[in-house]
């Protein structure tokens, strides 16, 4: 499933990035420290970490999709640096188990 | 990186990697606070370099796999109401170089996250760097623990620090100093 096939299904907002490319995983996780280390190239990677550090995770990561949830405040920063590093990020106003379940039930899998 | 102690560890190695031969730690648990400072005498930064070490990109651009230490250390801080403070005297300036790295964290917040085994922290450091004289402070509610290398030196004159007979001294001679304090 593509990014924009992931976003339409799951009603995300998507603010910037590539939506053609192809989700291999998913992880869920706030802890930028232990996220560096689980998440993984291609994954949908969900957190509340709507941070510039976070898009410095995804820099070193390479996830396909952060969906920053629970509908947190996310800054122009964070979007101008996802931006310039093509990260895609989504917004989405559901909690991480109501994402997951949502994923799961079209059909997406974790890695 | 879900203990303090790793980021104590990530701080000092900064130090070690500076060429430091001499470097302070220490922990101060009071009232709502705990803080902890690193200072050492390595070749310092300029301000330039200071200035940048709060931004992710910079470091993560130049090097792909670290930098994300004093970044991570500072949303940490800052989450639990405390604060992340460096100044540094880079060797161009002053032959009175080095950097001091200062951390807050409220103790009682609820995302502040466990110091962890600060003497194995302590242990790790002088193995790895016996050369370097490491003092390292912990004042607790209960008392002070305290360990100087280059006191320890004067004592053992020629015998390296990382003999594994000197780092088990070390680690039972902390072990009964950490006792002594929560028992207080």
């Amino acid at each position: 499933m593509t990014v924009k096939e992931a976003a339409a299904a799951l009603q995300l907002s998507l603010l910037c990035g590539d939506d053609s490319r192809e989700i291999t995983g998913v992880y869920v996780g706030d802890l930028l420290s232990r996220c560096m280390s689980r998440v993984e190239e291609g994954d949908l990677w969900i957190t509340i970490m709507a941070n510039i550090n976070a898009v410095a995770v995804a820099a070193l990561t390479d996830p396909a999709l952060i969906v920053f949830c629970e509908d947190v405040e996310i800054g122009d920063d964070v979007l101008a640096k996802a931006s310039e590093n093509g990260i895609a990020i989504a917004r989405s106003a559901q909690d991480a188990y109501a994402l997951c379940v949502a994923y799961a039930s079209i059909g997406g899998a974790a890695s | 990186m879900d203990e303090l102690s790793l980021y104590v560890l990530d701080i000092t190695m900064n130090s070690v990697r500076a060429g430091a031969d001499a470097i302070s730690v220490t922990i101060c648990e009071e009232g709502d606070w705990l803080d902890f400072t690193v200072t050492d005498n390595g070749c310092g930064m300029t301000e330039e370099q200071v200035k940048k070490l709060t931004d992710p990109f910079f470091t993560t651009r130049k090097t792909r796999k670290v930098g994300l230490g004093i970044p991570f250390l500072t949303m940490l801080a800052e989450m639990t109401g405390g604060f992340v403070r460096i100044t540094s005297t880079h060797e161009s300036v002053s032959d009175d170089h080095g950097t001091t790295t200062h951390a807050r964290f409220g103790r009682n917040h609820i995302d502040f996250i466990p110091l962890g085994d600060m003497i194995e922290t302590v242990l790790t450091l002088i193995q790895g760097s016996p050369d370097i004289n490491f003092t390292y402070t912990h004042k607790t509610d209960g008392g002070t623990v305290y360990l100087s290398c280059a006191e320890l030196r004067e004592i053992l004159e020629d015998v390296p620090l990382n003999e594994p007979e000197v780092l088990a001294w070390i680690r039972e001679n902390l072990r009964e100093q950490y006792d002594a304090a929560s028992a207080s």
